[in-house]
């Protein structure tokens, strides 16, 4: 890659840097203040009676020193009142008729400032200024060049500087590492005065390792044969069988997914099913188990269908930028608007998921933290102009063309009674909707069929510089491009006019891109340890938090890049490591609570509760109802009918009827945007509107009451006493053991064990199992 | 922080299932170590607060102002014309330029001591609007059910931000120790534009999401034990999973306790709570009060009253929703705004005043703000001859209670009831007004998401000076 494809793909570094130099360069020249023995009397009284006025009331929005400029007037400079923002000339000299500046300060139009009027005085002291010829000794440029601005701010911030390999530092400990990653926590934790927990007891690390990689508790054997293996590479061997298991890719599919904001419905008032979007699922998890490499899983979900003309693989893993929620809804649609809002989505997302930057706060203004102008956020969102909307149905013409035929058949008397609606009394109305609603249960089932994007040269949306990023605001109109700041790394030379996002993947993907690599290993790094080396993960930018760990940071993403952007190879690393292996008790909880009481130094592995879906897989396998079965359109389980009555069309939940299927791993239902399982929400299933790159843990009654009361754990229970009764017979000794082992990964404790057989003395095993259902021990990960 | 503490270890001390065991006891001595994780425990506001509840009346599909608080003779006068250029433009949902306006044929009067003009569809709401404050100018950015009723709830016009209730029991936390904090009436009809997530917790925690009741006797989902269980087998569950919880208890998983407080308060919503949802044993006067028992009123006089008793027992924010399923079955006049409206009113008018009165007299007005409205108005032209469309930039409000100065009038649309003109106020200021009622700064009520502290109001709304 660093090779000759990419000098030609480059552009030079060299020419970049110079551009840099020349905008510093500019800034030093204007800032020079006049020299007060050359003030004659109308200097004098603007210095006294203009600038402390402007400084005082207006600098705050309108001058270099502005977070972000208002309405593009600078009044910190000459140039900038005379040549005025975007609504023309603030200060026209001798005429105070023409000057914005007046009316607006006399809130005739604009109402300047906008916290209260300027007192009459100062109002009336304007008013002679620009009368008597507007003296004005301050230079400087009309507008800001804000994007010098920030990349001056930004310059040696850490996220933007290229990945360094860093020396393993030196730690006092040097029997407790057994991984390069376990230098750098240790010598964080040694200079801090910490020291480590003590290793986890293998059983205790063995249901870790389960959820971790699979999101599923070990069964009893498989605990029992990792506690009994004695051979020194026992746990390298666990991992590796563990990574090359389906149920790997299902567990860290659904993270990407959960950052991807991934549903199979559109959201808002129609809440349309995204066709085939399972199929999308289908192909994170398979990428996932297949260990494709995450630089070329980036570009097959960016450009898979430029890559891949017409070939499924491709189309399918492009469908990534038909997640979004799109706006659709009854009467007069915008098309231009809703246009705009879907290119929004899909720019947001690049900078969320993949560049870890809050890029969409560059939408209405230029970045208040980060060096992203406006200009650059637009330039971002030119990549995807020729991408529109399409969906390729996966069946024979023929059966496509039958298909049409009888829709369009439908559809038309549908459009019909629609169109007397507006002229019809309500008893009327109500008729023709009735039949209405009839005629669309008549209308063919969607087609099977892919959900993605395609090029379209003659459909180019204009992208300009949205005035507050209003769509009715138009700015200058601008093509693809990346951030200025990234300049001073490789940026794409020529863009292939017919496959634009195949270079902005490329630019991202690039082993010199600053990022996409730092932000995917947190990612990975965060879902085992509960947060990130970066706190912020879909913030690397001067608002986030700075990395806990900046060299292990760097280390990590070129050992990552260097293994061939291998998902499991880093896993690996991470999971030998002690640092992983650690016990979740600490050596001494004072002393580390008050150095370190979120744990960011890792002093002791971080206790986890169970993700919704866990729980729900945990209660599958141990009630032996668990239907391992891989991918497929999702599966709709039954809720309460009063969820489905609030829906937009109830029958958009259609249940499916095969009991089996409804045992399915979680990843596998059916997510609608405008209605979750109860049981989901709950436990802090994302909502699926936003990137979500860390499941919440709240904890409140409804949990407790929906694991006691809830349809879904009383099943499980009920599922889980037969078994009980099936598999122990009625020893209730063999009934505590086995319900434990399954259940906790470990036998009753002697008091346990007491609990438990004097509960069953009159209890009914389902209550029991119900019980165990509630234990923190079954509900969290130490 | 003392008093919070306090306040729990009594309710575990005393609990009725014996959470309150001795490890547990030697495990809340150490609270000085860690923070209870529980997310609704109460917290104090941010400045001195009037209300400690909210109820939201929603009356969804969009409600005509012209119809109900502003009155416009011109409009009528006009009855049948092309709106003069003068008044500007308007974007509509599906009425074009040609339409015509259309006059009202409701009656206004001048009503109590402050001579508020409401229109003859609300008789009831009339005799207490010396209580009302009426905001005549407010105004939205979207002219569609959908995102503006994003809006309304949440102050953004696309799904996932937090609703208004959300950020109400995250900035407040919960007084009820048997409801939940915050609890949404959808009305049985069906289904909204903009689906649940209007009223979610959006990126909030999964603690502050809403209740959704269901119509009936048992409107909260998982209270009523599961076929065949027994209470007595039920307690003999708890019991083992608190010992078996402690069992397993060392010194050091404080986190625990945030869990075994969810317990308690599971159980008690569970023994509780159903004695809050049954109104039957309210007086055969405040039922007829509320319109319960007589058509059409039964249905959202029951709602109302289930607010109130809400409301006694420290439910924070309740949204009370008149309107669902097909537009027509909400405020969505777009066929004849005469057959709707008259029918809507019908159905909540009793109701609402009867809320107020029955708050008022037992002193609960005073901390109990109600508000009024739903996503936006409707058009001063009519729409297929009789009805009226969306309209999004100018239409009325009310609110209550709640410290709220009633009995008089704030802004004004112009003179056919199309734009805001007068003090127009956007929902941010709506929700700037709510927050402030409830002790709660918009610039100190912030979550961390993607990148910035985001808060209900995105860019700052103001106070309504006028009637706090």
């Amino acid at each position: 890659m660093a090779g000759r494809r990419a000098r030609i793909f480059f552009r030079s570094r060299i020419v970049a840097l110079s551009l840099i130099l020349t905008c510093c360069s500019a800034e030093v020249s204007y800032s020079d203040p006049p020299k007060s023995s050359q003030l004659s009397e109308e200097l004098d009284f603007f210095e006294t009676k203009i600038r402390p006025v402007l400084a005082k009331h207006c600098y705050e929005c309108h001058s270099e020193s502005s977070s972000e400029l208002q309405g593009g007037l600078r009044v910190d400079t000459r140039e900038g009142l005379r040549i005025g923002g975007d609504s023309g000339p603030a200060v026209v000299p001798g005429n105070a008729a023409q000057s914005l500046l007046l009316s607006a300060i006399r809130f005739q139009g604009l109402e300047m400032p906008p916290e209260a009027k300027l007192e009459d005085a100062a109002i009336a002291n304007i008013q002679r200024w620009i009368e008597t010829g507007a003296t004005d000794p301050r230079d400087g440029a009309a507008t800001l060049p804000a994007s010098a601005l920030n990349l001056q701010k930004s310059k040696g911030f850490w996220s933007f500087q290229p990945i360094q390999v860093p020396a393993l530092p030196r730690v006092r400990n040097r029997s407790w590492p057994t991984s390069p990653i376990d230098y750098f926590i240790l010598a964080k934790l040694e200079s801090s005065g910490l020291e480590p927990a003590p290793p986890a007891d293998k059983s205790e690390l063995v249901r870790r390792v389960y959820f971790d990689l699979h999101g599923l508790p070990p069964t009893p054997d498989q605990v029992r044969s990792f506690v009994m293996d004695e051979s020194p590479d026992a746990n390298e061997r666990l991992i590796d069988e563990l990574l090359a298991s389906p149920r790997y890719g299902e567990r860290w599919g659904q993270h990407w997914l959960d950052v991807l904001r991934f549903a199979e419905t559109e959201g808002f008032e129609y809440d349309r099913t995204i066709q085939g979007a399972w199929r999308f699922r289908d192909y994170v998890i398979r990428s996932f188990n297949d260990g494709k490499p995450i630089d070329a899983f980036i570009t097959e979900q960016l450009a898979g269908d430029e890559m891949d003309f017409n070939q499924p693989k491709g189309m399918v893993a492009a469908g990534f930028h038909r997640l979004g929620a799109v706006r659709r809804n009854a009467g007069n649609q915008e098309v231009a608007g809703s246009r705009n809002e879907v290119l929004t989505e899909r720019t947001d997302i690049i900078g969320s998921a993949i560049m870890g930057l809050t890029i969409g706060c560059a939408r209405c203004h230029n970045h208040k933290f980060d060096p992203i102008s406006q200009t650059d956020y637009y330039r971002l969102q030119a990549f995807f102009a020729t991408s529109h909307d399409v969906d390729i149905p996966m069946v024979p013409e023929s059966e496509k063309v039958a298909w049409e035929k009888q829709t369009t058949a439908v559809q038309t008397q549908i459009d019909n009674l629609k169109s007397q609606l507006a002229t019809q009394s309500a008893i009327e109305q109500t008729l023709t909707r009735k039949k209405m609603d009839k005629l669309e249960k008549e209308l063919p089932p969607s087609l099977p069929s892919i959900s993605t994007v395609q090029n379209q040269l003659g459909k180019e949306t204009p992208i300009h510089v949205l005035r507050r990023g209003e769509f009715a605001l138009p700015g200058k109109r601008v093509a693809e491009g990346i951030p200025l700041v990234f300049s001073q790394f490789d940026e794409p030379a020529e863009i292939d006019r017919a496959k634009p996002r195949t270079a902005l993947a490329k630019w991202l993907t690039s082993p010199r891109h600053p990022l996409t690599s730092r932000v995917f290993v947190n990612r990975i790094w965060l879902n085992h340890f509960g947060q990130g080396i970066v706190a912020t993960p879909n913030d690397f930018g001067l608002n986030g938090k700075l990395p806990s760990h900046p060299e292990l940071m760097d280390y990590l993403a070129d050992f990552f890049m260097r293994n061939g952007w291998q998902a499991k190879s880093l896993h690996r690393l991470i999971l030998l490591s002690s640092t992983y292996r650690q016990s979740s008790q600490p050596r001494s909880r004072d002393v580390g609570h008050s150095f370190d009481p979120d744990n960011a130094l890792l002093w002791h592995y971080p206790l986890r509760r169970l993700s919704a879906e866990e729980i729900r897989d945990s209660m599958l396998v141990v009630s032996g109802q668990i239907n391992f079965a891989n991918g497929g359109p999702s599966v709709i389980l039954p809720v309460d009918k009063q969820l489905v009555a609030q829906l937009y069309k109830p029958s958009q939940w259609e249940v499916t009827p095969e009991i089996g299927e409804r045992m399915r791993r979680s990843v596998y239902l059916f997510a609608k945007r405008n209605l979750r399982l109860p049981f989901m929400e709950v436990f802090d299933q994302p909502t699926s509107q936003t990137s979500c790159f860390r499941r919440q843990q709240s904890t409140h009654a409804p949990q407790a009451l929906e694991l006691l009361n809830g349809p879904m754990a009383n099943q499980m229970a009920e599922a889980l006493a037969e078994r009980l009764r099936h598999e122990a017979g009625s020893d209730v000794t063999r009934q505590i053991d086995f319900a434990f082992e399954w259940i906790l990964g470990r036998l009753p404790t002697e008091s346990e064990r007491r609990f438990a057989k004097s509960f069953l003395e009159n209890g009914s095993t389902r209550e029991f199992s119900l019980a165990l259902f509630n234990l923190n021990a079954f509900l969290y990960v130490r | 922080m003392n008093q919070t503490c306090f306040g729990r270890r009594q309710m575990l001390g005393d609990s009725f299932c014996g959470f309150g065991s001795l490890a547990l006891a030697a495990m809340l001595r150490q609270e000085t170590l860690a923070e209870t994780k529980s997310s609704l425990g109460p917290k104090p506001p941010h400045l001195s607060a009037k209300a400690k509840s909210v109820i939201f009346l929603f009356m969804a599909g969009g409600p005509s102002h012209l119809e109900t608080f502003d009155p416009k003779p011109l409009l009528n006068a006009l009855n049948g014309e092309v709106r003069p250029t003068e008044f500007g433009d308007a974007k509509y949902q599906f009425v074009q330029k040609d339409a015509r306006l259309l006059g009202t044929k409701r009656q206004f009067q001048p009503h109590g001591q402050s001579g508020i003009e409401v229109s003859d569809l609300f008789p009831n709401v009339s005799n207490v609007i010396d209580d009302i404050a009426v905001i005549r100018s407010c105004y939205g950015d979207m002219v569609v059910h959908s995102a503006a009723q994003y809006e309304l709830l949440s102050g953004r016009v696309m799904p996932g931000f937090p609703s208004m209730g959300a950020w109400t029991i995250y900035g407040l936390g919960s007084e009820s120790q048997s409801l939940p904090a915050y609890v949404v009436m959808p009305d049985p009809e069906g289904a909204l534009e903009a689906g649940q997530p209007m009223y979610g917790n959006g990126f909030l925690p999964a603690a502050y999401q809403p209740t959704m009741f269901r119509p009936g006797e048992r409107p909260v989902l998982n209270l009523e034990l599961p076929p065949g269980v027994s209470l007595n087998e039920r307690r003999r569950t708890m019991d083992l999973i608190r010992n078996l919880n402690e069992a397993s208890l060392t010194s050091q998983d404080l986190e625990f306790a945030a869990r075994l407080e969810s317990y308690e308060l599971a159980f008690k919503m569970q023994t509780e709570a159903p004695d809050v949802f049954d109104v039957s044993r309210e007086s055969e006067e405040t039922l007829r009060l509320y319109g319960v028992g007589t058509e059409p009123t039964d249905d959202y006089g029951r709602r109302c009253l289930l607010a109130r008793r809400m409301v006694e027992h420290g439910v924070r924010f309740t949204v009370v929703v008149s309107g669902g399923g097909s537009g027509n079955t909400q405020w969505d006049a777009h066929g004849d705004i005469e057959e709707n409206h008259c029918r809507m009113a019908a159905e909540t008018d009793k109701p609402i005043a009867g809320l107020l009165t029955d708050l008022k007299r037992r002193g609960l007005l005073d901390t109990t703000l109600v508000v009024w409205g739903g996503e936006f108005g409707r058009s001063p032209e009519a729409q297929g001859g009789k009805g009226r469309d969306h309209h999004n930039l100018g239409f009325s409000m009310w609110m209550a209670g709640g410290g709220i100065r009633g009995g008089q009038v704030v802004g004004s649309t112009d003179a056919i009831g199309l734009r805001a003109i007068e003090s127009p106020y956007h929902f941010r200021d709506i929700h700037t007004t709510i927050l402030n009622q409830l002790g709660l700064d918009q610039d100190l009520l912030t979550y961390p998401h993607l990148g910035r502290n985001e808060r209900l109001t995105q860019l700052r709304g103001k106070v309504i000076h006028q009637i706090v």
